[in-house]
């Protein structure tokens, strides 16, 4: 497949609220099962070794017009809950199993409560991850948790999940994690051949194809990226932050990118790239899993940073790291996550001299006049008056 | 030597200038009429470079401006706030300010003297400060563009239109010629609108003192410029000097060229930095 072909056959997956994908994965055996999950984190390992699809569910994007789900959320609640439910109350997600809703915010957390108020013959689990990183306390809680999980799918699935299972399944997301961060540093060093765009709807891909074949996506992707000839523009090198949950339209994405954004760095889709290094796969894999968590994993804000002075340190290594040369926050609105911890971020960005933009957004924005013109505005000014 | 090519994407003109060592060498505009406009850059682009007696690999930086960012050909693009502050003080090195007037948009720009924004406001979406609106008018009243600015400096009652509202105004027009109204009277009414939103633009930006220079594809309409200065005088603003100039519709195009110009010398730079 050439790269415009991988980019479309992503683009009709990313645009598909029928996730007929995943209906496929499940006709294709009897007894297929599927798992969705929200954003942002699950150990999609467990719902792999269970022999089930796990389906990562972003929220109805801008082609969904949300009418039911609007009655379940007041006017400043963000947008992923009610767009949510309007798959879920529009029969969209009948073909998923059961739900993960892993600890967000309070809204993803009352979106829960909902899901099992709402679908009684879906399996349903608030899944809380730590907020404290010691292997005795939040070690040993985030274990509890993964083994709850591991039993209630074992149930669903008929059958045990074993540990040699468990291990299978991390050396599986291992490669998927590599190939992601390949992809990352391939941008990273050449992002006019590997555009955001592209490379987000390579990232989105993932959430509804089977691991195995998302990673060898990728890989083709790099492969045949690289041998495309494009024009590379004098742009300003950005990492866009705050987009870990609710996601912006593609539309914004491409507009960022055409004011003379090149973005080198992101927290979309976070779940792909959470955990920074490989888990072992050798020894107990739960432990393993939580030590990865734990130890090696993105900062992101509705994590827990324990010492003040670790706030902003995983962005000015993203920073730092991917030779970028200021900072994009793009929230969605009412993100009480992103939006509080943003003046933090951009108190330590000001203290190193690094240039920041802001803006919010929803996943249906249609406007993007003034977006494109303050991401452009700012690409100038570091273009122009930076002091490199 | 470096050559940079400055192609300004308006929504009524395209805009192409080159540049080639600081030197002014070429210029081309022509009006989109309903043609494409990334066939029309190319064609000035092309033109241009004939103009130079230059080929396509003597150029070191294509810079595109206003609408041209699809211009596949273009090594940068830059905002046209960035580029009319440049090209602004380019043309006039006193100017302080830029009020660039296109077909859609109107925006105030305060600048230093190095052309950096220091801030800005614009127009929101409603056209009634444009040139298009301008235009639609000329055509109602049956006056040709070129003959708009000496016309409305011949009035001696300028009737105001509505300021708000491009569909308004037209309203307001279309009364105005029904009650008898003279058409130069008309023309300088709104033409007063105008220069009132592009004022307030103005007083917004912050600036008090110094000299304003018109931009873009309504600069050379002499009865806008007077309009200008006398609600500068209503508005009490002493310290402002509204001035145009005969190539301010280039405003865009020339600092994108210069500013590619500036770009072209720093990736050189960084290049030879890495390299060492």
């Amino acid at each position: 497949m050439s790269t415009k072909e991988i980019v479309a056959r992503c683009e009709q997956l990313f645009e598909d609220l029928d996730f007929s994908a995943v209906k496929q994965w499940k006709a294709a055996a009897p007894g297929r099962k599927a798992i969705g999950y929200m954003p942002i984190y699950v150990p999609r390992e467990i719902v792999h070794a269970a022999g089930m699809l796990p389906v990562g569910v972003f929220g109805g994007g801008d082609q969904l017009e949300v009418i039911q789900g609007d009655a379940y959320y007041q006017s400043y609640i963000c947008r992923i809950p009610r767009s949510t439910l309007e798959l879920g109350l529009t029969g969209r997600l009948d073909c998923l199993d059961g739900m993960l809703f892993p600890s967000i915010c309070d809204v993803i957390r009352n979106l829960s409560g909902m899901w099992q108020i709402l679908f009684k013959d879906k399996y349903v689990k608030y899944f809380d991850l730590p907020q404290t990183y010691d292997d005795a306390t939040g070690g040993s809680f985030y274990v509890h948790e993964m083994q709850t999980l591991r039993a209630d799918l074992a149930r669903l699935a008929g059958r045990e999940i074993t540990d040699d299972q468990l291990r299978a399944s991390i050396a599986v997301y291992n490669d998927n994690r590599r190939a992601v961060r390949e992809l990352y540093a391939y941008r990273a060093k050449k992002p006019w051949q590997a555009p955001t765009s592209e490379v987000y709807l390579l990232l989105r891909a993932g959430c509804v194809l089977p691991v195995e074949e998302h990673t060898r996506l990728v890989r083709q992707y790099l492969a045949q990226a690289d041998l495309e000839k494009r024009a590379q523009r004098d742009n300003a090198r950005v990492v866009l932050t705050g987009a870990f949950c609710e996601q912006p339209p593609l539309g914004l994405i491409k507009s960022i990118e055409m004011a003379g954004c090149y973005v080198v760095d992101d927290d979309f889709q976070l779940v792909q790239s959470y955990l920074l290094e490989d888990v072992s796969a050798a020894g107990d894999p739960l432990e393993a899993l939580s030590r990865a968590f734990l130890h090696h994993s993105a900062q992101t804000s509705s994590k827990y940073d324990e010492k003040k002075e670790d706030k902003g340190k995983f962005l000015l290594h993203q920073v730092k790291t991917r030779g970028a040369e200021g900072v994009v926050f793009a929230a969605p609105s009412f993100c009480d996550p992103a939006l509080l911890e943003r003046p933090m971020l951009q108190e330590v960005l000001a203290k190193h001299k690094i240039p920041y933009t802001a803006f919010k957004y929803a996943e249906n924005t249609g406007q993007m006049a003034p977006i494109r013109e303050q991401a452009g505005t700012f690409a100038d000014s570091i273009k122009l008056w930076s002091a490199a | 030597m470096t050559t940079t090519i400055g192609i300004d994407i308006g929504s009524g003109c395209v805009k192409t200038v080159l540049f080639r060592d600081g030197a002014w060498v070429a210029k081309r505009v022509e009006r989109i009429r309903r043609r494409d406009p990334m066939e029309l850059a190319k064609q000035g682009y092309d033109e241009v470079l004939e103009e130079a007696r230059l080929a396509p690999s003597d150029v070191d930086y294509v810079a595109t401006t206003g609408e041209g960012e699809n211009v596949k050909f273009a090594t940068g693009h830059f905002y046209s706030m960035t580029t009319h502050a440049r090209g602004g003080v380019f043309l006039d090195p006193q100017a302080r300010a830029v009020v660039d007037i296109g077909a859609l948009n109107g925006r105030a720009i305060y600048i230093d003297e190095r052309g950096k924004v220091l801030s800005y406001k614009m127009t929101s979406q409603c056209a009634s400060g444009s040139g298009q609106f301008l235009e639609n008018i000329a055509r109602y009243l049956g006056v040709a563009v070129e003959e708009i600015g000496p016309l409305s400096k011949t009035s001696q009652n300028p009737e105001k239109v509505s300021s708000i509202c491009a569909v308004l105004a037209e309203t307001d027009v279309i009364n105005m010629v029904s009650r008898g109204i003279a058409t130069q009277d008309i023309v300088k009414g709104i033409h007063l609108s105008m220069a009132s939103r592009l004022v307030k633009l103005l007083k917004v930006t912050g600036i008090t003192k110094g000299k304003v220079l018109l931009t873009g594809g309504l600069a050379l309409d002499a009865g806008l410029l007077a309009a200008l200065q006398e609600e500068l005088v209503n508005e009490k603003i002493a310290g402002l000097e509204t001035v145009s100039h005969p190539d301010s519709i280039y405003a865009g195009a020339l600092g994108a060229a210069l500013w590619g110009e500036f770009r072209h010398g720093k990736l050189k730079e960084l290049q030879q930095r890495v390299a060492a």
